[in-house]
């Protein structure tokens, strides 16, 4: 009932003030656009710089080869994991919603739940002028909360490094990457069990027979991800087709 | 460990908090510009209070589970970069699996501090930035034309159904694929790293010796079993805020099992 009244109002307000002010808000989305771009390539090139400007410090610059080898292991995954985010999200949030999302990244764990959350308390659509400014609004303080949260959580931590440094927890930070691999397979090895166990099975035998792999594992996510999107379309085909009949 | 002391050192809080004051101003003049033009358009202003309230409260819970994943990293990379990256861009999943990948190629084996020398720190935090920014660059080139034309469809369909909104409901299959893809090449990046964790206890030091370190094997098993523990919590508590620390709540139980094993193993 809320939700309707909330719908009767936002079309008003689109039909009636809306009209009004739709050439500043034109306006606002041209340099929302203007702004958007360049804080967001400001940003890029920080962050790109970053590394060397640290690399100044450490007397150290960045192996470009062995990075051009990691991204072609695991970047490239991302590569497209970005696209789909792109195409996907890019609808949902508007121009500065999504500028600002991109900046801030989180985007599934907190971007965009919190931006749906933001539009159903509203009651707003997609592609309208108030889901603009409430996705904007929602993904700007989200991200100024979690720069706070972790700005005063990192300045708590500092009186703890000499704990954190400490040689009893070593192991502890350095098995980081099976701790999220272990997490991450009870995530996505539910959501189809057979390919999971063929792939894990497949790679289990190549790493065994070839144990010279496994000091290239990133590489090998190359034949992996292949060998489970291969299984993902034949069974997806099996169900068109059992669904066709 | 001389490192470590050096990758925590106020340089790299100076440089990583630099880039995140910088971005929190960007958000802030994001949020006055809209806040301004909602109320021009006549957006309620008691709503759009609603929603910034809404939306700071909703990021607590996440953002305490993202600096556990802070805490996760500072370990091997230090604190300053692990808080810029999950600051700014980032998410945990992505950055630990590219800092491995990183590790790897530039020959320092795992992720670990052990092991870390300046130059694959550099490298690795150069490759955490390329990998991920291709979000930033597609909006940046294509945002703006995306954008209208999506709006531009809106008003299509609003006139009446257009001949490509019809073409376009052909496709649904080709979507439904693409999730289904996406959670298959996760599968088998997960895959990929796990079967290696099997290979390393059969025939690390040689072809089926079983002599090889099982300890990351054992903490991905407790991580599993944590992760499954927080489903499971979510599913019958009805807890979605469960899925915010789930994550990094693994990785945390798992790497205090590490300790644990290695104390008596």
């Amino acid at each position: 009932m809320e939700n309707r009244e909330n719908q009767g109002r936002n079309e008003s307000t689109e039909n009636g003030a809306l009209s009004v002010n739709s050439e500043a808000y034109e306006k606002y989305l041209n340099i929302t656009h203007r702004l958007g771009r360049l804080m967001t390539v400001l940003v890029l090139l920080l962050l790109l710089s970053a590394p060397y400007l640290i690399g100044l410090f450490l007397h150290a610059v960045p192996n470009l080869p062995a990075a051009a080898k990691a991204f072609l292991g695991v970047g490239l995954v991302y590569l497209i994991s970005c696209v789909a985010e792109y195409l996907i999200y890019v609808p949902m949030l508007g121009a500065g919603g999504s500028y600002l999302a991109f900046i801030t990244g989180n985007l599934i764990n907190m971007k965009i739940p919190c931006a749906i959350n933001a539009r159903d308390i509203v009651g707003v659509k997609s592609g309208t002028p108030e889901n603009e400014i409430i996705s904007t609004l929602s993904i700007a303080t989200s991200s100024l909360v979690t720069i706070a949260v972790l700005a005063v959580g990192v300045m708590l931590m500092i009186p703890l490094q000499p704990v954190l440094q400490s040689p009893s927890l070593q192991p502890a930070f350095d098995n980081v990457v099976p701790a999220l691999f272990g997490a991450m397979a009870c995530k996505y090895y539910r959501q189809d069990m057979k390919i999971s166990l063929v792939v894990l099975a497949a790679m289990t035998l190549l790493f065994i027979f070839i144990p010279s792999l496994i000091g290239s594992t990133s590489m090998m996510v190359i034949p992996s991800g292949a060998l489970a999107i291969v299984l993902a379309y034949r069974s997806f085909r099996k169900g068109q087709k059992g669904e066709g009949k | 460990m001389e490192l470590l002391s050096l990758l925590n050192s106020p340089v790299l809080y100076l440089i990583c908090g630099g880039i995140i004051f910088f971005v929190a101003v960007i958000c802030l003049v994001f949020a006055v510009r809209a806040y301004k033009m909602g109320k021009a358009l006549g957006i309620d202003v008691t709503k759009m209070r609603r929603v910034i309230t809404a939306s700071a409260t909703f990021a607590v819970l996440p953002s305490v589970g993202i600096l556990l994943g802070v805490i996760a990293l500072s370990g091997s990379l230090g604190t300053p970069w692990p808080w810029l990256r999950l600051s700014v861009i980032g998410a945990l999943h992505y950055e630990t699996q590219v800092a491995e990948a990183a590790s790897e190629s530039v020959g320092i084996g795992s992720l670990s501090i052990a092991n870390m020398t300046p130059e694959a720190f550099v490298t690795i935090a150069l490759l955490m930035s390329f990998c991920i920014m291709w979000g930033m660059i597609f909006v940046t080139f294509h945002g703006k034309a995306y954008t209208k034309r999506l709006s531009g469809e809106k008003k299509d369909k609003s006139a009446g159904a257009s001949a490509q909104a019809q073409k376009k409901k052909k496709k649904p299959d080709l979507k439904r694929f693409g999730d289904t893809a996406m959670t298959a090449m996760f599968i088998g990046l997960v895959s990929a790293y796990i079967a290696s964790y099997f290979g390393t206890i059969v025939s690390e030091n040689g072809r089926f010796t079983f002599t090889g370190n099982w300890l990351p094997l054992a903490v991905a098993a407790v991580s599993a079993l944590a992760m499954e523990g927080f489903i499971r919590i979510k599913k019958t508590g009805h807890a979605d805020w469960v899925d915010s620390f789930s994550v990094a709540g693994s990785m945390l139980l798992s790497m205090a099992a590490a300790v644990l094993i290695g104390k008596f193993a």
